[in-house]
């Protein structure tokens, strides 16, 4: 009796130790900083995918010796949500968060929970950078800037020059830009291919919508937080679904596997193109290799994605995150990433460097692409997305999707488009 | 208990020595029996205690937290409404046709999983509970799908029910259903988007069903069916009036677990969108369950108040249904529970 009660108390003690241990994980708050004794600083990036930091990192710590950097990598739906519940909850937040443009609005709205850089003195950038990336992390009233841009998409249309040319089109990209200097020309050109080739000519119809809407000078909202679906995203709707009706698009839905084998099969021929999808079709599609060739975006600029960085205000080493922020959006380290990972910088003075000017891809076919992308990147006029941008796209994108595979109407389209946005708005 | 030991004591017009013999009595006793006693009456409770305690922290916490948010305003992007928002969630909730559509959704998508995954099981584990050859192989092979990632099948199946390229068209078609020319679109109708989901849960859960069923089965005595046997009762009959009645417990645990799943439904209709992170459930909202709704509205829509109101509603909704399933599994089995 007594072993087995011994036992027991071992048993109970072990767990109730346990217990506290689970307790005390939980509770401890995870602030990405940690004060060690000299003066010590570490500070936590995160970021998705590759943003070509490592190297930078072991070069600041060298230069910064009470300066430690953590590198934390994580999928880039699950980094944006987790920072989200990081400042809701108050603390546990990084030092330094990326932010895609496709978020940015979401945490913009929400500028009081990140420190204000134009009070760190970062108002001198606002003339170095292209001006509608400036304004994508600038609060509505303009007062708040809580991130300097790293990378920009830029925006050019792909094309696969044997389609072309067995379609009986030009394949030279300087002809090919020539083809279609407006969306009503690139549509015709669709309308060619598709009766002399029998194929599709596009991926799918959201991926012509927003570019069209990228180039109006009012998008979903005006600055004034208003639905303004009657003006640019009309225009995009009207483009989007004559080129439905005519049967362009391939009806895809981008990053699904129909869409990554229709690289390889051929099921379109020319697809919106930001500098990051480089990288994605040379990986989908190895095959092509050659085959492709980069063309100017009809109506003369767009961009596609892009990040930030920005600094939660909860953290404890502000100022060190904000030296740090400068020297990572310098000069020669976005020309150091551009180099390493191809992130195009978004900064004008940039496109200069020989470095970046004079970038070639053979995947392509030596496309200029330094040339190309900052081209297109400069050529956009800055819009305002408002605080429900997101959501509205999703939703204007979803009737397009319904469009397209024929559970809706044409005609009953647009209708259906301004319902289900003004839903969006209001949700 | 004190009193009876202290009982048979005489009654003593000296109260004083009796009290201290009492208490060198109890010090006799003392750490052995306080101990045993110790050990009996709250042992049983301290053993038990770490569950209830996570359960405090991680369950009813954020249970009762919840309800209090739901009644709450509490948008990330718009912290300038006013704290409380009383019952104005719910009665958003009740005008919401995305929360109707999304609950049509989900009871489909319920129904067409539950009923066919649950039967089949029965099958499978009547069968599995024969003679076989390789038995252990069999058993073990039915439970397979259960310790795939739920990730990795659903991923899987996605692309399995594409429509261009997908296995599942391709197997059609030599059935001379839709075929290259006219392929299924399984993501642009509501029934086909369920029986493509449907077919993922039943896929996962059949074998699990299976073996509980299985195991069930195997505690009824062999005698029973060989009686039956004799009155002339075949196999069909024998399974239904003889064993289901039999492991009914297990059948009545089955259902309400796979209730509570189903209601709960939201890997595989998050995955099979080729937008997944947008959680809209297909362009008109076709397959999106009511967890993905909640999800939705709660990091999408970014309005934490309507969300926790819905997650709330669709407590209610699990404890009504589980419990009508309890009732109607309990009379259909023919138990008296």
């Amino acid at each position: 009796m007594k072993r087995s009660w011994t036992h027991l108390a071992r048993t109970a003690a072990v767990g109730a130790v346990s217990l506290v241990m689970i307790a005390a994980c939980s509770g401890r708050s995870t602030t990405g900083s940690s004060d060690a004794a000299d003066g010590q600083v570490t500070l936590k990036i995160n970021f998705w995918g590759d943003f070509g930091l490592q190297d930078l990192k072991a070069k600041y710590e060298s230069e910064h010796p009470n300066v430690k950097i953590q590198l934390n990598s994580g999928e880039y739906n699950a980094q944006h949500e987790d920072l989200q519940k990081k400042l809701v909850a108050g603390n546990g937040a990084p030092d330094i968060a990326a932010i895609d443009e496709g978020f940015m609005v979401q945490f913009r709205s929400q500028s009081d929970k990140f420190v204000n850089l134009l009070d760190k003195g970062a108002g001198s950038y606002e003339s170095k950078y292209l001006p509608w990336k400036w304004k994508q992390s600038l609060s509505a009233d303009g007062k708040t800037q809580i991130g300097l841009g790293t990378d920009v998409g830029g925006l050019a249309m792909c094309y696969r020059t044997d389609l072309f040319k067995a379609a009986g089109l030009p394949t030279d990209r300087d002809q090919v830009s020539a083809l279609w200097p407006t969306w009503d020309t690139f549509i015709e050109v669709g309308q060619q291919y598709t009766a002399k080739s029998k194929k599709k000519f596009i991926d799918a119809g959201t991926n012509l919508f927003n570019p069209v809407l990228g180039q109006q000078p009012v998008g979903f909202y005006d600055d004034q937080e208003q639905l303004r679906m009657e003006q640019g995203p009309k225009v995009a709707f009207d483009y989007t679904v004559k080129a439905v009706q005519s049967g362009l698009s391939a009806n895809l839905v981008s990053f699904q596997a129909d869409w990554d084998k229709g690289f390889t099969s051929g099921a379109f021929a020319v697809l919106a193109c930001p500098a990051w999808m480089l990288g994605h079709i040379q990986q989908t599609a190895p095959g092509t290799k050659g085959k492709w060739d980069i063309a100017a975006v009809p109506g003369g600029g767009g961009n596609w994605g892009g990040s930030f960085l920005t600094i939660p205000k909860q953290g404890k080493h502000v100022d060190e995150a904000y030296q740090l922020l400068e020297w990572l959006v310098a000069p020669e380290q976005q020309i150091e990433i551009f180099k390493k990972v191809g992130n195009l910088p978004s900064q004008p003075a940039l496109y200069a460097d020989p470095a970046i000017a004079d970038f070639k891809n053979p995947f392509f076919n030596d496309a200029p692409v330094g040339q190309i992308f900052p081209t297109m990147a400069q050529g956009l006029t800055p819009q305002y997305l408002g605080k429900k941008n997101g959501p509205t796209r999703v939703a204007v994108e979803n009737v397009i999707r319904r469009v397209e595979n024929k559970s809706l109407k044409p005609d009953a389209a647009w209708s259906e488009a301004v319902k289900e946005a003004e839903k969006a708005a209001t949700s | 208990m004190s009193s009876t030991r202290a009982a048979p004591a005489p009654p003593s017009r000296r109260p004083a020595p009796e009290r201290g013999r009492r208490r060198a009595d109890d010090r006799r006793l003392t750490w052995r029996n306080r101990l045993y006693r110790f050990d009996m009456r709250y042992m049983p409770y301290l053993m038990i205690a770490p569950f209830f305690l996570l359960f405090l922290v991680f369950g009813l916490f954020p249970l009762l937290f919840n309800a209090v948010v739901s009644l709450r305003n509490y948008r990330l992007d718009d912290p300038t409404l006013p704290y409380w928002a009383g019952f104005e969630n719910f009665s958003r909730l009740v005008a919401d046709e995305d929360f109707w559509n999304a609950l049509y959704n989900t009871f489909g998508i319920f129904l067409l999983s539950t009923v066919p995954q649950l039967l089949l099981a029965l099958l499978v584990a009547s069968l599995l509970n024969r003679r076989l050859r390789a038995q252990t192989w069999w058993r073990v092979g039915v439970l397979l799908p259960y310790v795939t990632p739920i990730v990795a099948s659903t991923l899987v199946f996605s692309v399995f029910f594409s429509r261009d390229f997908g296995m599942a068209n391709w197997v059609l078609g030599l059935f001379g259903i839709g075929g290259a020319d006219d392929p299924i679109d399984w993501r642009a109708d509501k029934t086909h988007a369920w029986i493509a989901i449907a077919t993922m849960v039943n896929w996962k859960w059949i074998g699990y069903n299976a073996l509980l069923y299985l195991a069930a089965m195997q505690s009824i005595p062999r005698d029973v069916y060989e009686a039956a046997a004799i009155d002339g009762a075949g196999q069909w009959k024998q399974l239904w009036r003889i064993t289901v009645p039999m492991i009914q417990p297990v059948v009545l645990f089955t259902v309400i677990l796979s209730t509570i799943g189903g209601l709960q439904l939201f890997t595989e209709p998050m995955l099979f969108d080729p937008n997944a992170q947008a959680a809209t459930g297909g362009p008109n909202g076709e397959w999106q369950t009511i967890a993905q709704l909640i999800y939705k509205v709660g990091w999408r829509d970014l309005n934490l108040g309507y969300a926790a109101a819905m997650s709330w509603a669709l407590f209610l909704i699990i404890l009504v249904v589980a419990g009508l399933n309890y009732l109607l599994t309990n009379r259909l089995s023919g138990g008296r529970r």
